[in-house]
């Protein structure tokens, strides 16, 4: 056994990315409908919650009707007064089944004066039967005719709109999106009052048939970038899709990366926001958290509030986010990298007072740091998954018995304690989580690079992070822009804010049409 | 993963071959802040003081001293500093020195040997003091405690930086301008000396820093000269100002003349400048001092009416005259020294190098022969927030 041998990949058993084609649909609708019903109950294994209607309408009773839709997933008021009652009563009483009607006609008949319901299509094969059904439509057959008509009668539980949870504001709507998909298409297109505002909508994962619906306004976004978006969708071949996390892996740029490179929110305002810069919002049935494609490294340090608030308010806090990026990545690397090999950077008076904390520790810096790292991170954990109730008390033990009592005993120094708290609200201040446990990644390579190698390897290893981070592209578009490559016009809302009416243009590497934003002018009082 | 993987095993195995490989924790080294060194007979013994950092930072105000001396002997320097090693609770680390002390024998002897070290090892910056024990060995003076400070080297750092700023005859002296002073030729160096007023004895012990009025103390205010790098003697206050005025290193300083009607008045100076070329008279050299100085009048004793334009005039006339007293009883010492401190053969040789070169052989005896011309320039600028004195008319 060579060293080779371990480092030859096996062969992969999944296909090759560019090989898969898109699958087609098959199966037709048997004209018989007890045959039908029985199908239907019999393939859903009895379940307990299809429900199907079996029964004989028309004046004379000749005109065979079955009916089929979920319980919990379609509206039973619904269902009961706009689609079986009219079948039922109205049917009855016109004079359909007398010899005059052409049969070729009935379906059309009962399909136009029959069925109210705004959202009716026809169907005419086996699988689209049961998409219906399990999306919440009921499914009307009518005897004699292989073509059912399936009616839209959603109604189910769901959330209430309320506040987003994760990416909380000072000023600004506090609506966040919810379970469902059609809410949130909602929620975008009371925003955006526009014609070129197009959803379209896919159905993925073989198990689940989640919907997933595309959002993009047509003029701005980039038709290509659309186009890319939407062969990767089709082309995803999974079980299931839960949630917008499954969306992201399966269709990202780059696969080996800790940086994420689309980002999510859970705000509408924040999502339309993206939409009128020619981006692509992807929503997915089941999660609030929508995707925004193509995502560049500025964005998330950037929140919706920044444009809600005066512009030198938000220039000076986006500063100040990056300021904690860096902090949050390279505070303990530095408190390392310097007095472990660098002592002669600090000043006489500073190097004496650290001297003077870690006389009594047992641990060598690195040591100490990555145990308060870790406790730490243990305590962040254990915190989100804290039923609410314990949330304070671990608050409390956290701090009180991890860090005072470890600086009392002798075991850390009471600098290394406040480096790691400081780390830790620093990695807060980020709103984007995703990016936030990027940098809570890197920090411990960097606090080994830094144990091992000092500034020099700190160095390196910013070196190689900036040259990953240049080398990112987030569906075609460079991950640094405007930073690297410098586009002097997109620097107006990068770490700046420049004020509302300065914003003429909009980023150019993303709609890839300079498209004139607005042209209002600096306000001002009226001269006299 | 192909790619990655012999990348990422390269990356584990560097990390893990090479370790923490140099690491020093600041637990393991001992902070140097003043070295001392002295002559013996076949060698030098160098003494060093040690930050106890433990008692300094404490919060409660520790009952420790802040700071350790450490003596060994060693044929050279470095050989006995290594030899401190087996003394010392730790390895010395001199990245931090702030002073360095010899002792007056070891001046007179020679100081090129001891700064070649000094200038070479590499863990040592270029920015701490050099000084010379007066009329002491530089072991005695190193271990002088000193209340506030608890590590004396910060004391000394900080008053000799102050009183250069404040007090015209101090000068600090760094080792690069020391070493560049060595090696020019028209220039020979000065070393600020420092003196323990008291027992060194009793400044060892503790109860030095008990007292309210501390017994002994470390003084800095003499300028010492060397000729190439021995020492030859001593400047005093009156000497040590000139100097300072010629090297254009006056900050802030004071100064006062006696009035007609008797009683003083001080001038503090706020800022001079002092401009000093070289120029060659038909082959002769000469140096011309041109000082402007801008004061303020601080403190008038004398029943004068500094309201008059006429009187302040007649001030700045005084003025002039006593600084230019100074600056040419500080050249004539330094003439029967023989020694140029003051940098005139650099100054000349700016001025014509070649003319120069013929002087530079002989140049100490030429230095005694060497016309300086002086032109001062006072000028009185405010008189603080009082204008007429108070003082009774006689």
């Amino acid at each position: 056994m060579k060293l080779s041998d371990f480092l030859k990949s096996k062969k992969s058993k999944k296909e090759n990315w560019d090989n898969i084609e898109v699958q087609a649909d098959a199966g037709q609708i048997p004209s018989d409908v007890s045959y039908v019903i029985d199908g239907i109950k019999q393939t859903m294994g009895n379940s307990a919650d299809i429900i199907t209607r079996h029964f004989k309408t028309g004046e004379n009773g000749l005109i065979e009707i079955g009916i089929a839709y979920t319980d919990g997933l379609a509206d039973k008021n619904f269902v009961q007064d706009f689609i079986i009652e009219p079948l039922m009563t109205d049917l009855r009483i016109t004079k359909l089944d007398s010899e005059n009607i052409n049969q070729t006609n009935l379906f059309e008949i009962i399909k136009d004066f029959h069925v109210p319901g705004g959202d009716m299509k026809v169907i005419s094969d086996v699988k689209s039967i049961y998409t219906h059904i399990l999306s919440g439509d009921t499914v009307i057959f009518v005897g004699g005719y292989s073509k059912g008509v399936a009616v839209s009668s959603r109604g189910w539980e769901m959330r209430g709109l309320e506040e987003p949870s994760s990416q909380t504001v000072v000023r600004g709507p506090k609506e966040g999106f919810t379970e469902t998909l059609r809410i949130n298409t909602s929620l975008i297109r009371r925003r955006i009052k526009n014609t070129n505002l197009w959803i379209e909508t896919f159905s993925v994962g073989e198990q689940t048939q989640t919907d997933v619906a595309l959002l993009y306004i047509k003029g701005i976004a980039n038709d290509k970038i659309v186009q890319e978006v939407k062969n990767r969708i089709k082309k995803i071949s999974i079980d299931a899709i839960l949630e917008s996390g499954y969306i992201e892996e399966l269709i990202q740029d780059e696969s080996y990366t800790i940086f994420p490179t689309m980002h999510n929110t859970e705000r509408p305002d924040a999502a339309c926001g993206a939409l009128l810069e020619g981006r692509i919002v992807i929503m997915v049935d089941g999660t609030p958290f929508v995707l925004m494609v193509p995502a560049l490294f500025i964005e998330f340090f950037q929140s919706s509030e920044d444009y809600y608030q005066r512009a030198d308010i938000s220039t000076l806090l986006r500063i100040l986010r990056f300021l904690c990026l860096f902090l949050a990545l390279l505070t303990p690397s530095a408190y390392i990298a310097v007095t472990t090999f660098h002592q002669e950077m600090l000043p006489t008076r500073l190097l004496i007072s650290l001297a003077a904390q870690r006389e009594g520790v047992p641990f060598p810096a690195i040591v100490e740091a990555v145990m308060m790292e870790i406790t730490f991170e243990i305590l962040r954990e254990a915190g989100v998954r804290m039923p609410r109730a314990v949330g304070p008390a671990i608050s409390i033990v956290g701090a009180l018995v991890l860090g005072q009592a470890a600086v009392e005993a002798g075991i850390v120094s009471a600098s290394m304690v406040i480096i790691v708290a400081l780390t830790a609200i620093a990695s807060f201040v980020s709103p984007a989580f995703n990016m936030a446990i990027a940098i809570r990644i890197l920090r411990f390579v960097f606090m080994i690079l830094a144990a091992t190698f000092g500034l020099y390897g700190i160095i390196i290893g910013l070196i190689m992070m900036v040259a990953h981070l240049a080398s990112l592209r987030s569906f075609g578009v460079p991950f640094l822009s405007p930073m690297a490559p410098f586009i002097a016009a997109d620097q107006k809302d990068a770490i700046l804010r420049v004020p509302l009416w300065g914003m003429f243009k909009r980023p150019r590497l993303i709609s890839q049409k300079d498209m004139v934003r607005e042209n209002s002018a600096r306000p001002k009082p009226p001269k006299k | 993963m192909k790619k990655i993987a012999p990348l990422l095993s390269v990356l584990f195995i560097l990390l893990g071959l090479t370790g923490c490989w140099s690491k020093k924790e600041l637990s393991e080294i001992a902070i140097v802040t003043a070295l001392g060194i002295d002559m013996i007979e076949d060698g030098y013994r160098v003494s060093i003081q040690i930050v106890n950092p433990g008692a300094i930072a404490a919060k409660t105000g520790g009952q420790d001293l802040g700071m350790l001396v450490y003596a060994a002997e060693g044929r050279t320097v470095l050989e006995a500093i290594r030899r401190l090693t087996t003394v010392a609770p730790r390895k010395p680390y001199f990245a931090h020195l702030r002073v360095v002390i010899f002792g007056e024998e070891t001046a007179k002897a020679g100081l090129r040997k001891p700064l070649d070290f000094l200038s070479r090892d590499h863990s040592m910056r270029t920015d701490f003091v050099i000084t010379i024990a007066k009329g002491m060995k530089a072991e005695d003076q190193i271990k002088v405690l000193t209340p506030m400070e608890k590590v004396s080297a910060n004391k000394i750092y900080t008053s000799i930086e102050t009183a250069e700023k404040n007090w015209a005859p101090t000068k600090i002296v760094l080792l690069d301008e020391l070493v560049s002073a060595l090696i020019s030729e028209g220039k020979e160096p000065i070393i600020t000396g420092l003196e323990v007023l008291g027992n060194p004895e009793t400044g060892n012990k503790r109860e030095n820093i008990e007292r309210v009025q501390v017994p002994v103390t470390i003084k800095s205010d003499y300028i010492g000269v060397l000729k190439e790098d021995k020492l030859v003697d001593w400047l005093d206050e009156r000497e040590s100002k000139g100097f300072n005025y010629i090297t254009d290193n006056i900050t802030n300083t004071v100064g006062f003349i006696e009035c007609e009607g008797g009683g003083t008045i001080t001038i503090e100076t706020i800022r001079s400048k002092t401009d000093m070329k070289g120029i060659f008279e038909k082959d002769k050299p000469k140096i011309k001092i041109h000082i402007t100085t801008e004061a303020d009048i601080a403190d008038v004793e004398c029943p004068i009416d500094i309201s008059k334009t006429e009187t302040i005039t007649e001030l700045e006339h005084k003025f002039n005259k006593k600084t230019e007293a100074i600056i040419l009883e500080s050249i004539d010492k330094a003439k029967k020294l023989k020694t140029d401190i003051y940098g005139f053969g650099e100054a000349l040789s700016r001025a014509d190098a070649k003319k120069w070169e013929r002087l530079k052989h002989t140049w100490d005896e030429e230095f005694t022969k060497l016309d300086v011309e002086t032109k001062i320039d006072i000028k009185i600028r405010r008189t603080g927030t009082i204008t007429e004195s108070f003082q009774k008319e006689e």
